[in-house]
């Protein structure tokens, strides 16, 4: 561990990514303030930030454990939404494949879209596997410490900061953050309409049900339009 | 299940689940690629989810009635352009938050 630490190309991957975690920090802020909002301790924001380490997952648990949503719905509306890191892993493993196994199961907990985009580079010019692995990995060390330092300032500000401003609402504008620009390509515009709809639409489900139906809505818009764009494109 | 307990269930639930997911074709199906519906659906969870949980946070007056006509849209509506044109995250909470403030000030 100490000589993976200790080498370059960790110590390279630590430092390009201190820019990206001065990024992230906003967004990590908001996840700290959701848990402090939920009524976590110190302990269990903690534990949320380092175990599961996605921002959108950490808030749809916070919110949901909230709003008195059941166990199994929260896991199951998170684990629609943690969907998308099935499409970062398969991206990842081509490269990864010639790694020993020890090695893809340290990766693979770091894995994240800003990680594996400066990892991308290294892995396609590095000859030296193991080199890159260690880049890839002082990328995922210093966005995974910069996220906790985030998100516990979140949750000390989200004690601090008087209801009166209304704070909370920095949590659907951090994700209109990520989604908004989403909506340069028609199927996603389409699926986010859809989904949208469909979450009032569906309001009245039970345990907070409408918003893992909503997802799959959108999700099932968003791919049928994309296939018939592609069946318009081949005429 | 009570507080800390069921917070501490989700934290482990939700964490194994994510793990397992970033470890999927990396470690179980190695050698498999990833069937092409698949990854076509895939593209679109961010979009689909995330809108999934952000009209709500936005739309839902207090006691669950839909209010269109809101501070919250209308400021929702400024960060979500301020995000289109420059996606960043600080641009946009700075814009909404602001919007927001101003919005309440002028329309109590």
């Amino acid at each position: 561990m100490r000589h993976i630490v200790r080498s370059r190309d960790f110590r390279e991957g630590f430092v390009e990514m201190l820019p990206a975690c001065i990024g992230l920090a906003p967004f990590g802020v908001v996840c700290g303030v959701g848990a402090a909002a939920a009524g976590a301790d110190w302990l269990g924001a903690l534990g949320l930030s380092a175990i599961v380490f996605s921002g959108a997952a950490q808030i749809v648990a916070t919110q949901m454990l909230a709003a008195g949503a059941p166990f199994a719905v929260i896991v199951l509306t998170a684990a629609v939404l943690g969907l998308r890191l099935l499409m970062y892993s398969a991206a990842m493993a081509p490269l990864v494949k010639p790694l020993p196994v020890r090695w893809q199961r340290g990766l693979a907990f770091v894995l994240s879209d800003q990680a594996f985009a400066a990892s991308l580079r290294r892995f396609s010019r590095d000859d030296d596997r193991l080199a890159a692995a260690r880049h890839f990995m002082g990328c995922g060390a210093a966005l995974w410490g910069g996220w906790q330092i985030a998100c516990m300032a979140g949750f000390l500000a989200g004690n601090l900061i008087p209801p009166a401003w209304s704070l909370e609402f920095a949590v659907p504008l951090c994700f209109l953050a990520l989604v908004a620009p989403l909506f340069r390509d028609m199927p996603s515009v389409l699926a986010a309409i859809c989904a949208g709809i469909a979450v009032l639409a569906l309001a009245h489900l039970p345990m907070k049900l409408n918003l893992v139906a909503a997802g799959m809505i959108g999700i099932a818009m968003g791919t049928c339009a994309d296939l018939a764009r592609e069946r318009w494109k081949a005429r | 299940m009570e507080g800390a307990l069921k917070l501490w269930a989700v934290i482990v639930a939700v964490g194994a689940l994510n793990y397992l997911s970033r470890l999927s074709f990396i470690a179980f199906f190695a050698r498999r690629s990833m069937p092409p519906l698949l990854a076509r659906a895939l593209k679109y969870v961010p979009a689909a989810m995330l809108t999934a949980l952000i009209v709500p946070m936005i739309v839902e007056a207090k006691g669950g009635a839909i209010d269109l006509a809101s501070s919250k849209v209308m400021a929702a509506v400024i960060a979500g352009t301020v995000a289109f044109v420059w996606r960043n995250t600080l641009a946009t909470l700075g814009a909404g938050m602001a919007a927001l403030w101003l919005l309440q000030w002028l329309r109590p």
